[in-house]
């Protein structure tokens, strides 16, 4: 049997949870067709089994205790460890949160079993399941086969299985609640009701699209043409430094070693002349595309894509052509 | 007889009052830890004869002030012997007074005395009336009496000659001994402690600018802490400070409206280790945030009188912050990179790999290469000065110059180094001092000023012992082929690293007169430049308080009217860049390599078997 434990925040099942259920389900075909189960802790999780029930799975187990209200890692590892004892599962399946690295390994420890984590995919094998993990921060794949025994310990990394991929069932699968017990004092973590940091009001780094300008606008007004063009793409508008010391744009749009790093799937830069302290904030993304009259302007060195000519001619152009 | 006596317990009792204060200072130069250096005891007996004996900082750096001081000390040395003289005979000991030579003596030093008191007028009077900004807000009281006393020590000295004996005779005399032994007693306790001290800490101050000793992490050392941290050198150094402000006239933070003020650093110090506050925190002692706001430029120390060596402070109570994990957020990042990826940027190697492939260099092979060309980070992931290295390349390949790069460079570690990370400095220097020595590396070329500074100065501590040398000053002794048709006017930019620290400043103005530049200086320029902001871990802070240093350094070099600005430091570009970009001015900044890339005679492209890849890329 595999068991995928759910993440759930104030009744609300988090959308990593069904990934990890997508994950179990295929683990489940890659061995031989094993029972999936889900199982949800906290307190009051009634809410949180109902939507995990919708899973085309064979049971959802709840852990529900008041001492399990706000997470703590010893409550976690206390009360999965006895639902592992009772269940006797050949995995649990985890996706690889912060909240899961900071309890999978006590509980792997816990039980003296090894722990796969940031699995990025699973193949079947005669011997049983291989799992795929990045090494080398992501130069490298590495597959890797547990110790025969059970259970085996696996996360999954965040977005290695899609949410949607989860199989849902025709009727909804039985919630079984779990009796372990629960010694409150054994929790040695106390804490604070959780508190979300005051976000920046533009939080350019989850931007999949940005079009950024740079001395190369001119002037300010020619702040429209760029505006367009990220309307047009569904983009965000970010900055090199002089666009937001002149004042032409908030602070908060500046893209840099002192603005903010960016990581989007398009980056397109217009005027941008692409000095170093501008082209570290944007190591991350994944094509760029430059446009700029200089031919030696340093953007062209990390550009995918580099357009040398007038942006007031390019971009409306540009435009014209989304719009069709 | 009774007129002896009494002078004999006024001298007592001055004497004990200076000998109480100056006890209570020992004791805090004797408990602070730390020994004092006399290595290089040549070179530095040389700098007492010359800025001691003959003054000469002191006149060059303030001509018209620096002469007048330069008087003053005369005076006083001239006057030695004069004064000791007097005091035996007054107290009764030996009178020479009627001796033949101290009559001449008397004679001789007449015109000292005229020279230290018109000296001291106009030193009281600009003190005074004139009130420089760099001696503070307020006049200092202290000061203008002591400046009245030796003025009233000449007079009485040369009234003496008018009198012709009986009670004014005796008045002048008693005057003019009284205001010796008050002075006296008045030494310890104010600036002009640096009478007795300043010969001490300029003999002791490290030879070379921005000296800061190496941290013993298996002796603990985690750098400065707490006031009782403070080493000996620290502590005299307190003491010595004459509080002349030109620390405080040359600091580009100061300048900038920032709260750092090397002088009120120094100042600080002395308060705080006079009222006891043996446990107090230094970053408490001084303003908030100041130690995070010093380029480590090396102005304040270059222009010391004294020898007071501020860096090894400012760094020291860095490490002692850092070590507590209390270094600025901007440093977090950079911290990270160096830990992870080996560059301040955090760039991955590939980056480096196709600049190289692309830039044609080949794998340093000690057989073949007479350099090691350094490309440090900026030349393995800034683009624009990846085009000084090119221009670079090609003028030592059109001279037959070989040279070659390592397949692996860290980052020298001089971020790290200057904003107090020491273990993170050491971990970098070993690895990189292992790389060079295990590819047999003798000679290193780098365009890059800051790393001249770590590879070939840092790292002797290390073992590293090759040559390393700045691309302009290699250049200088090699370039050819350069146009000589008028290349425009052009304003060098003086780094601080290569400049102040390693007094390159005549070989990169000679390759721009030769490569046809019309040169404008700065006000600031060679030696006393401004610094461009980005030092000291600041090229990544860019939202620095008060004005940006590097806004202020370029309208000071625009001001010259220049088209062009001209540097020789990958971070000074970058500043300078950015602050042009951010004004929108016209004038162009640009790598000294670059500008001579741009100036290479047509025709003088690398000869085909300097160029031929070696094969073993």
């Amino acid at each position: 049997m595999i068991l995928a434990i759910a993440e759930q925040h104030g009744g609300q099942v988090s959308s990593v949870s069904w990934e990890a259920i997508a994950g179990a389900q295929h683990l489940s075909t890659a061995a031989n067709g094993l029972k999936v189960r889900v199982v949800v802790i906290g307190s009051s999780v009634g809410d949180a089994a109902g939507q995990l029930a919708q899973a085309a799975v064979e049971e959802i187990v709840t852990v529900d205790h008041p001492a399990l209200g706000t997470y703590a890692a010893d409550g976690y590892v206390l009360a999965l460890e006895a639902v592992i004892a009772k269940l006797a599962p050949s995995y649990v399946v985890l996706p690889h949160t912060y909240q899961t690295r900071d309890f999978a390994p006590a509980l792997a420890a816990r039980v003296d079993r090894p722990l796969i984590t940031d699995v990025i995919a699973v193949k079947g094998a005669d011997a049983g399941p291989v799992f795929t993990r990045l090494v080398f921060q992501g130069k490298m794949a590495a597959d890797v086969v547990p110790e025969p025994g059970a259970p085996c310990f696996v996360t999954f990394q965040i977005g290695a299985y899609r949410a949607d991929a989860a199989v849902r069932g025709a009727s909804p699968a039985p919630v079984v609640p779990a009796i372990v017990p629960m010694d409150a004092a054994a929790i040695r973590q106390r804490p604070e009701a959780p508190f979300r940091e005051a976000k920046q009001a533009v939080d350019l780094s989850q931007a999949e699209r940005i079009v950024a300008v740079g001395r190369g606008l001119g002037k300010q007004e020619h702040l429209a043409i760029a505006e367009q063009l990220a309307g047009l793409l569904g983009a965000e508008i970010g900055a090199s430094r002089p666009i937001c010391d002149l004042g032409w744009l908030p602070l908060e749009r500046q893209i840099g070693s002192s603005g903010q790093t960016v990581a989007p799937k398009l980056y397109i830069a217009l005027g941008i002349s692409g000095a170093i302290q501008h082209a570290v904030g944007i190591k991350g993304a994944k094509t760029i595309v430059a446009i700029n009259k200089d031919a030696d302007a340093p953007i062209f060195e990390v550009a995918d894509y580099g357009v040398v000519g007038d942006l007031f001619e390019i971009v409306p152009a540009l435009a014209t052509e989304l719009r069709k | 007889m009774l007129e002896v006596w009494a002078f004999r317990v006024v001298f007592v009792a001055c004497v004990a009052v200076f000998a109480v204060q100056m006890a209570t200072r020992a004791w805090l130069v004797h408990a602070a830890k730390g020994s004092l250096s006399l290595a290089k005891l040549g070179a530095r007996l040389r700098r007492v004869l010359l800025e001691v004996v003959f003054q000469s900082k002191v006149i060059r750096e303030r001509p018209i002030v620096g002469l007048l001081h330069a008087f003053v000390f005369w005076g006083f040395v001239a006057f030695a012997g004069y004064s000791a003289v007097h005091f035996l005979r007054a107290l009764g000991a030996v009178d020479f007074t009627a001796t033949r030579w101290f009559h001449v003596y008397a004679v001789l030093v007449v015109p000292f005395a005229i020279a230290v008191l018109i000296a001291i007028l106009c030193l009281v009077v600009r003190r005074v009336v004139l009130r420089p900004p760099a001696l503070g807000q307020t006049v200092s009281v202290e000061s203008v009496v002591i400046g009245l006393f030796i003025a009233t020590l000449m007079i009485t000295f040369l009234l003496d000659f008018r009198l012709t004996g009986g009670l004014a005779t005796r008045i002048n005399w008693w005057v003019h001994s009284l205001v010796i032994l008050v002075f006296l007693s008045l030494i310890p306790g104010s600036k002009h402690l640096h009478l007795l001290l300043s010969p001490v800490t300029i003999l002791l101050a490290a030879p070379a600018l921005g000296t800061v000793p190496d941290l013993d992490f298996e002796k603990e050392e985690v750098g400065l802490e707490v006031v009782k941290d403070l080493e000996r050198k620290q502590v005299l150094d307190a003491f010595t400070c004459v509080e002349c402000g030109r620390c405080q006239d040359h600091c580009p933070a100061h300048a900038t409206g920032k709260a750092l003020n090397p002088k009120a650093l120094i100042l600080r110090n002395e308060d705080a280790l006079l009222a006891g506050a043996r446990d107090t925190r230094l970053a408490e002692v001084y303003e908030a945030g100041v130690l995070w706001q010093c380029t480590t430029c090396g102005a304040c120390e270059y222009q010391c009188p004294v020898g007071i060596e501020h860096l090894p402070l400012i760094i020291g109570a860095r490490r002692g912050l850092v070590s507590d994990g209390r270094a600025p957020q901007s440093l977090a990042a950079v911290y990270n990179n160096l830990e992870r990826r080996g560059n301040i940027w955090g760039f991955t190697s590939d980056q480096r790999e196709k600049f190289v492939a692309a830039a044609g260099f080949e794998s340093f092979d000690r057989t073949r290469h007479e350099y090691l060309l350094w490309l440090g980070c900026a030349g393995s992931f800034d683009a624009d000065f990846q085009k000084a290295l090119r221009s670079l390349s090609q003028i030592l390949r059109s001279r037959g110059v070989t040279f070659g790069i390592l397949a692996k460079e860290r980052c020298t570690g001089d971020p790290a180094k200057r904003t107090g990370n020491e273990y993170l400095f050491q971990e970098l220097a070993r690895q990189n001092v292992e790389d060079l020595k295990a590819a047999g590396v003798r000679r290193v070329l780098t365009a890059c000023p800051h790393c001249v500074k770590t590879l070939g100065g840092d790292y002797r501590a290390f073992g590293f012992d090759g040559e390393v040398a700045h691309a302009a000053l290699l250049v200088a002794g090699l370039a050819g082929n350069l146009r000589t048709d008028p290349g425009g006017t052009v304003t060098y930019h003086d780094p601080c690293y290569l400049s102040r620290y390693a007094g390159g400043t005549a070989e990169p103005r000679e390759l721009l007169r030769r490569a046809g530049a019309t040169l404008r200086e700065a006000a600031r320029h060679g030696r006393r430049a401004f610094c461009c902001g980005a030092g000291g871990g600041l090229l990544f802070e860019e939202h620095e308080a008060g004005k940006r240093i590097s806004q202020e350094r370029f309208e000071q070099l625009q001001a010259t009217g220049a088209s062009t600005i001209v540097t020789s430091c990958p971070f000074c570009t970058i500043m300078l860049k950015g602050a042009q970009a951010s004004s929108g001015a016209d004038t162009q900044v640009v790598d000294l390599m670059s500008y001579l890339g741009d100036r290479l005679k047509a025709g003088a492209e690398p000869a085909a078997s300097a160029l031929a890849p070696s094969g073993e890329m």
